[in-house]
C-alpha cells in the first residue's frame, strides 16, 4: 500500500474584510477504504497547437490507462496548463464527455475525482491554435 | 483588486520507485485579464441529507446553481467532504454528467465555466450516499445573477 497525499491551500488577505485561509490534506485511498491507491499514470506532459476537441484521457482505449478507471471507484485527476498567462484571453476548456467543466488559463491547475466509465473521456478544447502545454497525472485503483 | 492564491502539493514516498513531490500555485484572476484578481466569493458548510439509508435512491441537490453572470468566465470551485467514515461519499456532477466521488476527507478544486447554454444547464450538483455528508465549499467567481425576491 502506498501513501499519497494531496494538499491544498487557498489564501487571500483582501478578498473579504477578513482574510481567508483554507488548508486541507487528503490521503488518496481506494473507494470506501483506508487503503492507499497504488497505481498512477505518472506525470505526463503534452504539447499541442490546435483548437479542435482532443481527448486527454480516453475511455475508449481497451488497453489504455483510462480504461482501468472504471466507474464507481476513486480515481483522481490532476491537470495543469503550463503556459504563461499572457494577456489572459487564452485558455484550455476542460470537458467531461460533452459537458464543459471549466477553463484553465495559463498557470491554472485543477484536481478532481473521476468516476470514469464508458464514454466519460476527459477532453480539452483550446481557445485558439497557440501552442499549449498541459501536464496531467491520474491516480487510480 | 484582490489577490487569492490556490496551491496544491502532491506527495508520496512509496507510490513510485522515486518520491513524488509535485507543487503548483496559481492566482485566481478574472477571465480575459492580465492580472486582475477575482473579487467575489461564497463559502459555506452544510449537511447533505440522504433520504434512504438503506442504499436506495437519494436526492440530487443543486450545490451551486448556474447563473448567467458567471457564464464563459473564470470561476473556481473548491469542495471537501468533511465526513470521517471512509465509506461515506458524495457524487459531484455538473448537471447530468457525473464528475466523480468525494469520499470522506477528499477535496476537489476545479475551474467552472458555468455553461448555461448547455441543454441541461451547468449547476454543480451533489448527492450523498451511505450517510448524511458534511461538505464545505467555496466558490470564487466574477459575478452572479441575483434572483429577484418573490415578494418584491
Amino acid at each position: 500500500m502506498a501513501t499519497t497525499t494531496a494538499a491544498i491551500t487557498i489564501t487571500s488577505s483582501d478578498i473579504g474584510d477578513n482574510a481567508i485561509s483554507i488548508s486541507n490534506t487528503a490521503t488518496l485511498t481506494t473507494a470506501g477504504t483506508n487503503t492507499g491507491l497504488v497505481e498512477t499514470t505518472g506525470l505526463a506532459r503534452k504539447k499541442f497547437a490546435s483548437s479542435s476537441n482532443i481527448i486527454l484521457l480516453d475511455h475508449g482505449l481497451t488497453s489504455g490507462i483510462a480504461a482501468d478507471v472504471t466507474a464507481d471507484k476513486s480515481a483522481k485527476v490532476y491537470i495543469r496548463n503550463v503556459n504563461d498567462r499572457g494577456d489572459g484571453t487564452k485558455f484550455v476548456n476542460i470537458l467531461l464527455a460533452a459537458v464543459e467543466i471549466g477553463r484553465l488559463y495559463g498557470g491554472d491547475w485543477m484536481f478532481f475525482p473521476w468516476s470514469g466509465g464508458a464514454g466519460k473521456d476527459v477532453e480539452f478544447t483550446a481557445s485558439d491554435t497557440t501552442e499549449t502545454t498541459l501536464e496531467y497525472m491520474v491516480f487510480y485503483e | 483588486m484582490a489577490t487569492t492564491t490556490a496551491a496544491i502539493t502532491l506527495t508520496s514516498s512509496d507510490l513510485l520507485t522515486n518520491a513524488l513531490a509535485l507543487s503548483a500555485s496559481m492566482t485566481l484572476y478574472q477571465g480575459g485579464t492580465t492580472a486582475t484578481g477575482l473579487e467575489e466569493f461564497r463559502m459555506e458548510r452544510l449537511n447533505i441529507p440522504i433520504d434512504d439509508y438503506g442504499g436506495g435512491t437519494a436526492t440530487n441537490f443543486d450545490l451551486v446553481k448556474d447563473t448567467t453572470a458567471a457564464t464563459e468566465d473564470a470561476n473556481y470551485f473548491y469542495c471537501i467532504n468533511k465526513n470521517t467514515n471512509a465509506t461515506h461519499y458524495v457524487v459531484i456532477s455538473i448537471k447530468d454528467e457525473v464528475i466523480g466521488r468525494l469520499y470522506a476527507g477528499d477535496w476537489m478544486f476545479i475551474p467552472w465555466d458555468c455553461d448555461v447554454v448547455h441543454a441541461n444547464g451547468s449547476s454543480i450538483e451533489v448527492q450523498a450516499f451511505v450517510a448524511e455528508a458534511t461538505l464545505e465549499y467555496c466558490l470564487f467567481h466574477n459575478g452572479e445573477t441575483l434572483v429577484t425576491a418573490a415578494d418584491s
